[in-house]
């Protein structure tokens, strides 16, 4: 069993979101407002004139951080959110009763209701088409022209993104919450 | 019970309160029923909940009628299952208040959660033993199981001693259920302004509160404001019992609000200074639902009856005030607070104004209650009854 995660040389991050793209290609997510499994988060540039800081303008793409203690997952009244294989969160709309209560849950506003099936949906690192098929990458990574998106088995030493998280400096997203989150921003 | 027809059902005195009474009630009850068509025919399209606040009004409404129902257990406890003499009399009252109000919550929160059906199958079949909202909901369910088999044995058979074990159940399961409700918002890790022990024990003290106004409420309608003795010195010592609980949630109120504030931390003290600025808050929950009623309590000694009882409606819009903000309060802050396009502001506090549809099912949910309560106060008889010595 595999444990995946992804790291994000978000500095090499473009804007261009092709990942958003293709994520709503590969995964049929709806073209509506509230409806996107991933983003790319946009931080301004800091200070005034004339000491404005150019490297603090970044971008941050983002999903869900399948969590190693995932805050959606504890809080579902039904079991409907899982740890699937690989240690991914996993939603089973069969079982998802639409309370929300992930939703307000989760620290990073991954989650949002699925307008088709009426149940709560999100990032699935692509498990159920991609990795399903066979392919090793995500949608996201795939199409990413600068290679901001490296996607692997961290528990596997000699997978690319194990050696990147060993060899380079990151930091996560509310780590304090202690929720263990499994996307890492190379700095 | 009562014998009764359907004409007598529909017969009441046509006093002007009675009448406004009777059009409020067929009013709402009229709205809720619309608000339903409306969801039935749009589904979740028809509510102003969002990605970024996906709870609103109804999930404040379901609060505000299962608090309303703990609360009118606890208080009837004081006579009924505790022995105080004086309360004894409010009891099937009480009770009938509590059925009828957590029946109102449930029949709001079916429009809330999506799939209703499902819930009750997977709650039993995999049960999410980690999530307060399981707890809440099935403890819930059996809480309203030893209600009604208490009221059962307090108006239907009457049997002192069952109706008192089912009593003790039913607060015991009762207390547990709406302090998990507290956790419900309490345990969320994601929400610093909402974390903590404060809900939980927060929402027995405010169930407490609620229950004692909505006494003062029905008491206040059924004896038109003429009390008679025994229901007078019963309604005085309430309203020392209300001041005093006014009193600590006051206090509970400022720590809270002085802890979130102290220190600036990050999300938290913002969070609140935000809710406390809002009308909401300092008049609605603050003015109405707490420092009015408890001034007319502490000027008058706690012995103007009259004036609380006008003093409880103006509480209950309060409390509504109190559900609403608690709720939306504690989905405020914005989980990502990086814009996610170019041209647009960095996110800020998230907004949400219910529809007419979430209004409509909210508050005509009100309206269920207030016609169910007219059939049992119809049906059965839930005053005292004479001679009998609980
Ligand atoms: S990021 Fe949110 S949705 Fe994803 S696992 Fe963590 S808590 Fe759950
Ligand atoms: S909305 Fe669905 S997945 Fe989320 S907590 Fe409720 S039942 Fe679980």
């Amino acid at each position: 069993m595999a444990r995946y995660g992804m790291a994000l040389n978000y500095k090499s991050c473009i804007n261009c979101r092709a990942c958003e793209s293709a994520c709503k290609e590969e995964n049929g997510v709806l073209l509506l407002k509230d409806h996107y499994r991933i983003w790319v988060g946009v931080k301004e540039a800091e200070g005034e004139f004339p000491n404005i800081s150019i490297a603090s303008q970044t971008y941050h793409p983002s999903q869900c951080q399948h969590c190693s203690n995932a805050p959606c997952q504890m809080v579902c009244p039904t079991n409907a959110t899982y740890y699937g294989t690989d240690g991914m969160v996993m939603v089973d709309p069969v079982k998802c009763i639409l309370c929300t209560y992930c939703i307000n849950a989760c620290p990073y506003d991954a989650r949002y209701v699925d307008q088709r099936t009426m149940t709560v949906d999100k990032c699935t690192f692509c498990s159920d088409t991609r990795l399903a098929a066979g392919e090793t990458t995500t949608a996201c990574q795939a199409t990413c022209p600068t290679k901001v998106r490296v996607f692997g088995d961290l528990d596997d030493p000699k997978s690319e993104i194990s050696q990147l998280l060993a060899n380079k400096e990151y930091r996560q997203v509310k780590e304090h919450l202690g929720t263990k989150p499994k996307l890492f921003y190379i700095v | 019970m009562n014998t009764f027809s359907l004409k007598k059902l529909f017969f009441f005195e046509k006093t002007p309160l009675n009448l406004l009474m009777a059009v409020l009630t067929v009013g709402l009850l009229a709205a809720f029923f619309a608000g339903v068509a409306n969801y039935i025919l749009h589904g979740h399209h028809a509510y102003n909940v969002t990605r970024q606040h996906p709870w609103g009004l109804l999930i404040s409404m379901y609060v505000f009628f299962v608090v309303s129902s703990t609360g009118l257990c606890i208080i009837s406890s004081i006579g009924h299952v505790f022995g105080i003499k004086e309360f004894q009399q409010i009891g099937k009252r009480a009770i009938a208040g509590a059925i009828i109000t957590i029946s109102s919550g449930f029949a709001v929160i079916a429009f809330e959660i999506g799939h209703p059906v499902t819930m009750m199958i997977y709650n039993v079949l995999t049960p999410g033993l980690t999530s307060a909202i399981w707890w809440m909901g099935t403890l819930y369910g059996l809480y309203l199981t030893f209600i009604c088999l208490e009221f059962f044995f307090l108006a239907v058979k009457e049997h002192h001693t069952l109706s008192k074990i089912f009593g003790i159940c039913g607060l015991l399961v009762g207390l547990a259920a709406h302090s998990n409700l507290g956790a419900v918002f309490g345990f969320l890790v994601s929400r610093p302004s909402a974390n903590g022990v404060f809900y939980p024990v927060y929402f027995i003290l405010s169930a407490m509160i609620t229950g004692c106004y909505l006494i003062f409420l029905m008491y206040g309608f059924r004896y038109k404001m003429n009390f008679p003795d025994k229901v007078q010195v019963m309604l005085v010592k309430l309203s020392k019992i209300l001041g005093m609980l006014l009193a600590v949630l006051i206090f509970f109120e400022i720590w809270k609000i002085l802890t979130a504030l102290y220190g600036d931390m990050p999300e938290r003290a913002a969070t609140i200074l935000h809710a406390v600025q809002h009308p909401n808050f300092w008049l609605g929950e603050l003015t109405l639902g707490m420092l009015i009623p408890f001034t007319v309590i502490l000027l008058s000694n706690a012995q103007a009856i009259k004036a609380t009882v006008y003093a409880s409606i103006l509480g209950m819009v309060g409390i509504f005030f109190m559900r609403y903000g608690l709720v939306h309060d504690t989905l405020l802050y914005p989980m990502t607070t990086l814009k996610r396009a170019e041209y647009e502001l960095a996110p800020t506090f998230v907004e949400y104004f219910p529809s007419i549809t979430e209004f409509a099912i909210g508050l005509g949910g009100i309206g269920l209650s207030l016609f169910l309560y007219y059939i049992a106060d119809k049906v059965f008889n839930l005053d005292e009854t004479e001679g009998a010595h609980h």
